[in-house]
């Protein structure tokens, strides 16, 4: 099954010429992790953003803590099944609530259409409570006198937020935007448990919601191609390496230095 | 007064200058659209259990049934008698068990060495084991799965690691990739730089030896940190899906409770048994939401300091 090291040749760039040049399938995994990615990360966050301000305003913000932590704990795997019968064409709970306000029926993860963006919904969901965890304790260590002298100077709420909240929020901010860049290209649990009863198969309807992860599993372990894989593992770390060290730029360039 | 105990006085309104309209003081719209937010929380949830409970026909009915008419307890007894759901359990909690006992008592030893010790290179050392932290997983994957499969003498391989399938078939596949954790080692070594020398020094005057050291002073100090890194590391791993998917594939024996509640799917058919894999589902992961929910201040302030390494 697998080759031993003694027996293996030395092959130059050829595995990486390969993916770039031949494999239709990589490339679409590539376009797909870069949409998904692209999507799942800024929405969340301002999202997330969003959301710890409203918990962070409620006397008792513990409780919100708890319901908005659980998809955070519970298993991506599972998450995508339970979704996966939420995303039913005939019976889902998602087309029955669509249909309620109006609007028609989806095959969501059925067409090719839609799949990516069912997979993309699904993500928002489970990634907004632990972005929101961690905002909210970026938020309770900005001192409430700054919003007091804000206030005493006629600051609006809105000029609050913008002026005093978010530039200080900077390091928590960048913090969930790196990590969600990092894991979001990663995506793997989701797509598997979501598209496909074998995992062979995963990453269906034509290969609509393949992405890099599990393309690299694929090559490896039901293709058997590890040169190949191996490959596909750099370019998926240079990718998540370059985008890191922009983000960090990009916000110390904003002024408040993080960390 | 300290920031925090300002903040604090703040908060409970004690402090008298409350002026400010960013604390305690919803509007009551605020709450409106952060319960609609936090029912689309629980919905899936709330749906999962019930629909573990219906039978066939209550399932797919349109509008949903939350209350089924007669419990389907069963479909839970059909689960355990076609799944080996605590063989499952047990596999993850072997894996996660271990790899979190390893990750604490290295990541403490490692710490205290680091943090509390000076020799040659041991900044270089440090460095190299933060620089171990920004490289994700996946990329020690494949080689990793060679390196399980060669190790010598294990599971039929010769000396040259030849011959047998190596640690594939044996818990230590699982646990061994993720035994030592960068992560770890510089949360503890962080937390240890704050404990002053002279403690130290104190008590090696009274003629206590590097190990009484680290075990009765070092490690009693530093139990809130230990405890974060630990349960960090059991929740990180229980959940994971990505390694016990590729040892288990050869393996089958090794399957973990995240593979099997993926291969529910195949042990029973995704249309007509639905009811059974929501079932499966429930299973596998409400006792252990129940149980990390409580652990929420660990896991949050894990993922906060997790942040420190930019």
């Amino acid at each position: 099954m697998l080759t031993s090291p003694l027996d293996a040749k030395y092959v130059g760039w050829s595995n990486y010429s390969y993916i770039f040049t031949k494999d239709k399938v990589f490339l679409k995994a590539l376009g797909n992790t870069f949409i998904y990615a692209m999507s799942v990360v800024p929405i969340s966050v301002v999202l997330s953003i969003f959301l710890a301000v409203l918990v962070y305003r409620q006397k008792r913000s513990s409780i919100w803590r708890l319901i908005f932590f659980l998809p955070t704990i519970t298993t991506p795997v599972a998450i995508g099944m339970v979704w996966m019968y939420l995303y039913r064409p005939n019976y889902g709970l998602i087309n029955t609530i669509l249909n309620l306000f109006g609007f028609k029926s989806l095959d969501w993860l059925n067409n090719p259409k839609t799949a990516l963006l069912s997979i993309i919904i699904t993500a928002i969901w489970a990634n907004i409570g632990a972005n929101m965890l961690i905002l909210y304790a970026g938020l309770k260590d900005i001192p409430t006198s700054y919003y007091e002298a804000a206030a005493v100077d006629g600051a609006s709420g809105w000029v609050r937020f913008s002026k005093i909240t978010l530039p200080l929020l900077k390091p928590a901010i960048l913090f969930v935007v790196v990590t969600g860049m990092i894991s979001s290209w990663q995506v793997f649990d989701f797509i598997v448990a979501m598209t496909a009863p074998t995992l062979g198969r995963a990453g269906g309807p034509i290969n609509s919601t393949m992405t890099m992860v599990l393309y690299m599993y694929q090559t490896a372990f039901e293709y058997m191609y590890m040169g190949r894989a191996c490959a596909m593992a750099y370019v998926l770390l240079i990718i998540i390496m370059a985008l890191s060290l922009i983000l960090l730029r990009m916000f110390r360039r904003g002024g408040v230095v993080s960390y | 007064m300290s920031v925090k105990a300002h903040v604090d006085a703040k908060r409970t309104g004690k402090g008298r200058f409350y002026t400010s309209a960013e604390l305690g003081s919803a509007r009551p719209v605020e709450t409106v659209i952060l319960v609609l937010l936090g029912l689309t929380m629980l919905l899936p949830f709330a749906w999962l259990v019930s629909s573990a409970l219906k039978t066939r026909a209550e399932l797919v009915k349109v509008p949903p049934i939350w209350i089924p008419e007669v419990p389907q307890w069963q479909n839970f007894i059909a689960v355990f008698r076609e799944v080996p759901l605590l063989r499952f359990y047990f596999n993850s909690f072997v894996t996660a068990g271990g790899i979190t006992l390893s990750v604490m008592i290295t990541s403490a030893m490692a710490g205290f060495a680091l943090a509390k010790y000076k020799f040659k290179g041991r900044d270089l050392v440090f460095q190299g084991i933060l620089a171990t932290m920004m490289l994700p997983a996946f990329i020690f994957v494949i080689p990793v799965y060679y390196m399980m499969k060669r190790v010598p003498f294990a599971g039929g391989n010769n000396w040259l690691g030849v011959g047998g399938f190596g640690l594939l078939h044996s818990h230590l596949s699982l646990i061994l990739p993720f035994a030592v954790s960068g992560w770890g080692i510089f949360l503890m070594r962080q937390f240890m730089i704050g404990i002053p020398d002279d403690l130290l020094d104190a008590a090696r005057i009274d003629g206590a030896s590097e190990a009484y050291l680290f075990f009765r002073i070092i490690l009693p100090l530093t139990k809130p940190a230990l405890a974060t890194v630990g349960i960090f590391t059991f929740i990180t791993h229980w959940n994971n899906l990505f390694w016990p998917l590729i040892i288990s594939t050869s393996a089958p024996e090794l399957t973990t409770l995240t593979v099997g509640l993926k291969m529910l799917s195949m042990s029973f058919d995704p249309n007509r048994n639905a009811h059974l894999i929501l079932a499966g589902l429930t299973v596998g992961i409400l006792p252990v939401v129940i149980l990390f929910a409580s652990l929420q201040g660990y896991y949050v302030k894990g993922m906060v300091m997790s942040g420190l390494k930019e």
